[in-house]
């Protein structure tokens, strides 16, 4: 009963923060005032009749919102029109049926250009976080458990120094070290691959991911070896250790049986609050390696001021990201049975 | 008037500055942050005299000049532009820290006001500001600056504007619950009740007490500043007039530093960002630890190992289960003498026997418990001794054996159950883990049925054997550790202080099973407790220890009717005797001993009624009164 409510009343919250987000993303485009659709339509050597035309394509030609006509400068416009004939609603309207515009760069629909990137960058990022978290995890623990010896401090200052890395410049460090011992340099396959076997497909997208990957893995393990070590510090210092120790459980049988659950915990809720960040690993990390995903659209619609892309690629990555913290809050839940019954 | 309040106050500030200082000169971790930020900061502000070239000389670049490897004219060589990487590098500091801690600084602004009106005021205000932290939490926050910086001008005070105003959120978390704990301590509370001001009181008790937390989180979010400026300078979102490190890296990267192999145009600036997020990383780390200081130790460190100075007596005596010869251990800190928790501490236990451990808290009875098992915490140390069990000395043993003989030979019910039990295991699973663990033959189908036998045998219904321990009251914890003590059928079980935290009708249900239990099963007990009703009515034999030696060892019979340790009769001073109702009650002036400040002569000397001189400059020996009653008092000297 209460855990229904609780699972409810969370992605409740979470759809509430998805229309905050639209709101947001809607907003933004119209008030700063760096798009070129708008622009444009000032640029003073356009006649008359072509600004019409751009007004009527980029759908500028209807109110903004009811009761406005325009956000940047505000001006007021009629309150009598009808709502469902305005720039906010036919956005929203798009939006429910998949759609985010035409790209301004290629011409194509936003939706589709981001449908192709996505799968790319949740395979980064996918391999990064898993490698990254078992790395990180395992690094913790052994630390932990080897408080205070010269194994814990090298392993404590080896990932405060990840965690000061920008990501970008060991992505860069690590191309430059990479394009010395053969490794492709850029994208996401060898082209003329497509001709090949599958699996001579697959060996050749691991080749191109080891280097983002190995990135990845570097910046975001040590933050998880710190996290872990300390959970597993506090767990371990815990009465119910002790009681193991007593029970005659050797330090292998303590870790296992009653430490390690206790002190994963507090890490589910770390990945999902990471996962902010790790959208930010992922743009830099997509930038230097020109891997075709979701992060190096945004970087080439910041380029291009291609401002469709950029407004599709940032909704999208907002509504992942909270999703993705959703489902760790339900996981959360669902592991404690400190949760369960309250 | 006026002046001398405020220079006692500036004094306290001071006073707390320098006693801040002193445990931050013990954090080496924190000293090399701050040196490190000393460094690159020096650097930044006097850049102009440490520079070998001006910020900009492209006038004077040429084609021959781009990317030159580092040479004694460039320590670090030339970038893109013909310029000086070395002087640019110098230069740029400027720039990265300028955005950072801008940036930071308004971020900590309105991280702290949100934090400190959501914590001081509650209700409405704090229940929207932080449903509005959770969105801004929830949002990726690099996408969203670089939303908003591409649709305005890449200007640095747009740039520190973008990250400053998205980066409040964890701030505004932190401070937030740091106000909500220091709203409730009593000062604010009893000034609330004097009727101070709203503003008074936010700015006068509660903010002095944030503002640390305050501090250590302004350093993180510099950390962060400096980061995003550096990923969106990269990105291309930089501000094209000002050369930070960030702006440096993306000049080289995108301008060919790569495919000339001009490795140095992207090393050095990088170096920079790691140099000074790094210390300022560490030198959070610092603040934190002397803020917050944590024991960095847990149970599972390796202790000190155990030492037996002296030879000891024979081989265990016949018919005793469990002979303690001459334990001391000492608590051993790292810069400090080591403290005499427990001083040659002899007992013996025979089976089906019930002794009694008595005495104030912190005389090491606990200690002394623990350290038969060697379970100490990883500072205490054996330092002489013997512990024979069953003729075994386990102050020596192998681990392996130790673990053994752990549960299987002694177990243990705890002081306080309330955190003994897994929370996230089953009672019943964590009790069946200790029979499958000693008892490897125990058939596995009969396991569950011994469990519920346990759990009815202590007086627990079978369907909460699949409960964890928050389901279960007080008393039901500590029934169930006594329960899972009994699993593999002890010999010696060691009860610390099993009832103290429970109601009196629990506890009484408690000791009747404990005793039960000893008459059924043959069952030796160590009963450790300072309830000496407790002890008259169950134990047959008493050791009363103090200041962690023995003050009184005896039968209870002599204890209670011809004690000879003055600190054993104050005890029983203290305690109600119902043949003698019209007795005045009277408790012992003073504490025990601090370990780390333990008494010259005897421990009980500053609060012992009958102390003379001698008692305050040497330490009495233990005087064997026959009958196995032994007791430390120098005045047995005389009486023998």
């Amino acid at each position: 009963m209460n855990r229904t409510r609780a699972f409810l009343k969370k992605t409740a919250w979470a759809l509430f923060t998805i229309i905050f987000v639209i709101i947001l993303n809607f907003f933004l485009f119209r008030v700063l005032p760096g798009d070129p659709a708008r622009a444009g339509i000032r640029d003073p050597r356009l006649k008359k009749e072509a600004i019409e035309m751009l007004r009527v394509r980029f759908g500028l030609d209807k109110p903004v919102i009811n009761c406005f006509e325009s956000l940047n400068p505000i001006q007021v416009g009629s309150c009598a029109v009808n709502p469902f004939d305005t720039q906010f609603f036919i956005y929203v309207r798009n939006l429910v049926q998949g759609e985010l515009g035409i790209s301004y760069h290629t011409n194509r629909p936003v939706t589709d250009i981001l449908a192709e990137r996505l799968w790319n960058t949740v395979l980064l990022i996918g391999a990064g976080q898993i490698l990254s978290i078992i790395f990180g995890v395992a690094l913790g623990i052994f630390a932990a458990w080897k408080a205070r010896t010269s194994i814990d401090y090298l392993a404590v200052g080896s990932s405060l120094v990840a965690w000061s890395l920008p990501t970008f410049w060991l992505g860069i460090i690590l191309l430059f070290w990479g394009s010395a011992h053969g490794f492709p340099l850029a994208g996401k396959a060898t082209p003329g691959m497509s001709s090949m076997p599958l699996l001579q497909q697959w060996g050749d997208i691991a080749r191109h991911m080891f280097l983002p990957t190995l990135t990845y893995t570097i910046v975001y393990m040590g933050e998880y070896t710190l996290i872990m070590r300390s959970s597993l510090m506090d767990v371990l210092s815990e009465d119910y250790i002790l009681t193991a120790k007593a029970k005659g459980l050797n330090a292998f049988q303590i870790l296992k049986d009653h430490a390690l659950k206790n002190a994963m915990l507090p890490l589910v809720t770390v990945i999902a609050i990471n996962l902010g960040f790790t959208v930010a690993g992922a743009i830099q990390i997509e930038a230097v390696f020109s891997w075709p995903g979701l992060g190096s659209a945004i970087y080439e619609a910041v380029v291009r001021r291609d401002f469709p892309v950029l407004q599709g690629a940032f909704l999208l990555i907002a509504v992942a990201v909270i999703l993705a913290n959703l489902i760790a809050d339900l996981t959360y839940n669902f592991l404690d049975p400190r949760v369960q019954t309250e | 008037m006026e002046s001398t309040i405020q220079s006692s106050e500036q004094n306290q500030l001071l006073a707390r500055f320098s006693g801040f200082w002193q445990s931050f000169k013990k954090n080496r971790s924190g000293l090399i942050g701050l040196g490190m930020l000393v460094v690159i900061l020096v650097m930044a502000i006097f850049a102009p005299l440490i520079a070998p070239y001006a910020s900009s000389s492209t006038s004077s670049a040429g084609l021959s000049d781009i990317y030159n490897p580092p040479s004694a004219a460039h320590w670090f060589g030339t970038d893109d532009a013909g310029q000086d990487v070395f002087s640019n590098f110098i230069f740029g500091a400027r720039v990265s820290l300028t955005v950072g801690f801008f940036a930071a600084f308004i971020s900590i602004i309105i991280g702290g006001i949100f934090g400190l009106v959501a914590g001081f005021f509650g209700g409405r205000w704090e229940n929207f500001i932080m449903r509005f932290t959770d969105i801004m939490l929830v949002i990726p926050d690099l996408p969203l600056m670089v939303v908003i910086v591409a649709l305005t001008k890449p200007s640095l005070l747009n740039i520190i504007f973008v990250i400053g105003l998205l980066g409040w959120t964890t701030t505004a978390r932190v401070v937030r619950s740091q106000t909500l704990a220091v709203k409730s301590r009593k000062f604010v509370l009893r000034a609330r009740a004097i009727g101070a001001g709203k503003g008074h009181i936010v700015s006068h008790h509660i903010l002095p007490l944030v503002m640390p937390i305050l501090v250590v989180q302004a350093v993180l979010v510099v950390s962060l500043a400096i980061l995003n400026e550096s990923a969106l300078s990269f990105i291309g979102l930089g501000d094209p007039t000002a050369l930070s490190w960030g702006q440096m890296l993306n000049y080289a990267f995108g301008r060919g530093a790569m495919s000339t192999g001009a490795w140095w145009a992207l090393v050095v600036p990088g170096f920079g960002i790691v140099w000074v997020v790094l210390g300022l990383t560490l030198l959070g780390q610092g603040l934190e630890k002397v803020l917050n200081p944590r024991l960095e130790t847990h149970h599972l460190m390796q202790g000190r190992p155990s030492v037996q100075s002296e030879a000891g007596w024979d081989v265990a005596k016949k018919g005793t289960l469990l002979e303690v010869q001459n334990l001391s251990i000492n608590y051993v800190n790292e810069g400090q003498p080591p403290a005499r928790a427990v001083e040659n501490v002899s007992f013996t236990l025979k089976e089906g026997e019930l002794i009694g451990l008595v005495g104030e808290s912190g005389c090491g009875k606990t200690t002394l418990m623990l350290s038969l098992l060697r379970l100490l915490p990883a500072a205490g140390q054996i330092v002489n001794g013997r512990v024979f069990f069953n003729g075994k000395d386990l102050v020596m043993l192998g681990d392996e054996e130790l673990n053994d003989i752990r549960w299987k030979g002694i177990s243990i019910v705890f002081q306080g159950a309330m955190n003994a039990l897994n929370p996230v295991r089953t009672v019943g699973d964590q009790i069946a883990e200790s029979i499958t663990q000693h008892l490897p033959g125990f058939p596995k189908e009969n396991i569950e049925a011994r469990v519920i036998e346990l759990l009815e045998l202590v007086g627990i219904a079978a369907d909460h054997k699949d409960h964890f321990a928050h389901q279960y009251s007080g008393g039901m914890r500590q029934r169930a550790m006594i329960a899972m003590a009994l699993a593999c059928n002890p010999q010696v079980i060691i009860a610390d202080e099993p009832t103290t935290a429970l109601d009196v009708m629990i506890q009484a249900q408690i000791l009747e099973l404990l005793d039960g239990l000893r008459k059924k099963l043959g069952l030796a007990i160590i009963f450790v407790t300072h309830d000496l009703g407790v002890v008259a009515e169950m134990c047959d034999k008493v050791l009363v220890m103090y200041g962690g030696v023995t003050a009184e060892y005896a039968d209870v019979d002599i204890i209670y009717n011809n004690p000879k340790h003055p600190y054993t009769q104050e005890l029983l001073k203290a305690f109600p005797d119902l043949t003698k109702p019209k007795k005045k009650l009277s408790s012992i002036p003073g504490y025990p001993p601090r370990l780390e400040a333990l008494p010259a002569g005897c421990r009980f000397a500053p609060r012992c009624p009958s102390v003379f001189s001698r008692c305050h400059t040497e330490q009495p020996i233990l005087h064997d009164l026959g009958n196995e009653h032994l007791a430390s008092c120098h005045l047995l000297e005389a009486s023998k």
